[in-house]
């Protein structure tokens, strides 16, 4: 299995689950590159699809410009194992998740040419839960 | 900075409120507000499609007439929705055409850099936007930063830039990187170093820790 991104450490091993269909007002620019890759929809992103979105995104730019991840799974999801009678307390931790709300920018890219930002964009939504679009630099006052 | 200044109109907006923006942006108009020089604060409202017009081609002092009184207004901000596609609100600032004020002017890279053709090498532009204070006239477009002579481990600080005028004065600092040319794998080991877990293996957690102690 490849190494995923985790938190080294935490305060408390579980968290509850929260409310999630909120409207994003911070992280919802392109702040570090030239293009983003924004969610439209909320989502609990795991961290295994993050990886998946940075291994196709090298794959396909191979050594050319640079990627931000905008987002970190420090969110604790767990479950309960299959054919397990409720109760008995929380479930383990079964998979770390990003908490993302429509607007978050996921990834950004610098130093490419638009079209192959575009390219790359279009091969990390494919990896990812929710609906995306690629976005450009806001202006600024 | 363009020699004639934009005439821009405006309407005053008396009821104030998300609701009533809401219902200005229904109708075409771009909310704003106009403050400064010791003045009350106005909520107007301008035509949505001729502002952001303006203010997309890089515009930033208006010559603005609200209800038939003329003054000069310098844009201070502006206000973005969720998704960060569409100007919802802006901020004007009352101006005097003499006046210094603070602003940000775009920074614009010319040249295709000598040490971009090697492989592996990318160009860190981390700073889009310089301070500047200087007068209202002398407001700058764009401030032209020319890369062709850059090498790979070159970086051209805030510093090295000439600013168009001399009367203009810079406020970011000094040493902010504007442009740097890195060889991208070198950037990966660094960045990749931490945070790195092996699937299945668990974090420290703190408040476990403190019941033990």
């Amino acid at each position: 299995m490849p190494p995923y991104k985790i938190p080294k450490r935490v305060k408390h091993r579980k968290e509850f689950r929260r409310v999630r269909d909120r409207k994003a007002t911070k992280g919802n620019y392109v702040a570090f590159g030239e293009f983003g890759l924004q969610a439209l929809e909320p989502c609990w992103l795991k961290s295994n699809c993050i990886e998946a979105g940075r291994v196709t995104c090298q794959h396909f730019l191979k050594r050319e410009g640079k990627l931000f991840i905008r987002v970190f799974p420090d969110k604790p999801i767990s479950k309960k194992p299959l054919e397990t009678r409720m109760g008995k307390g929380k479930a383990e931790v079964d998979y770390w998740a990003a908490r993302v709300k429509p607007g978050t920018v996921l990834f950004e890219l610098a130093g490419v040419s638009e079209a192959r930002a575009r390219g790359a964009f279009f091969r990390i939504a494919m990896k990812m839960p929710v609906r995306c679009r690629m976005i450009g630099r806001r202006i600024e006052a | 900075m363009s020699d004639t200044t934009t005439e821009l109109s405006a309407q005053l907006r008396e009821r104030t409120g998300s609701r009533y923006s809401q219902r200005v942006r229904k109708a075409g108009g771009l909310p704003a507000v106009v403050y400064g020089h010791k003045e009350e604060p106005v909520s107007i409202t301008v035509d949505a499609h001729t502002a952001i017009g303006y203010i997309s081609k890089g515009e930033k002092v208006f010559h603005m007439d609200i209800a038939g009184a003329k003054q000069y207004v310098l844009l201070k901000d502006l206000g973005y929705d969720y998704l960060g596609t569409n100007i919802i609100h802006a901020d004007f600032a009352r101006v005097d055409m003499n006046e210094r004020v603070d602003t940000k002017a775009r920074l614009k890279l010319v040249g295709e850099a000598v040490g971009l053709k090697t492989t592996g090498a990318i160009m860190m532009h981390p700073i889009t936007e310089l301070q500047l204070n200087c007068t209202v006239t002398n407001f700058p477009d764009d401030i032209v930063v020319d890369v062709s002579d850059m090498e790979v481990g070159d970086a051209i600080h805030a510093s090295d830039i000439t600013l168009p005028k001399d009367t203009m004065v810079l406020l970011t600092d000094p040493g902010a990187i504007i442009a740097q040319i890195v060889m991208k794998a070198v950037q990966e080991e660094e960045g990749e170093a931490a945070e790195v877990g092996a699937d299945g293996a668990t974090p420290e957690v703190i408040a476990e820790k403190k019941d033990a102690e």
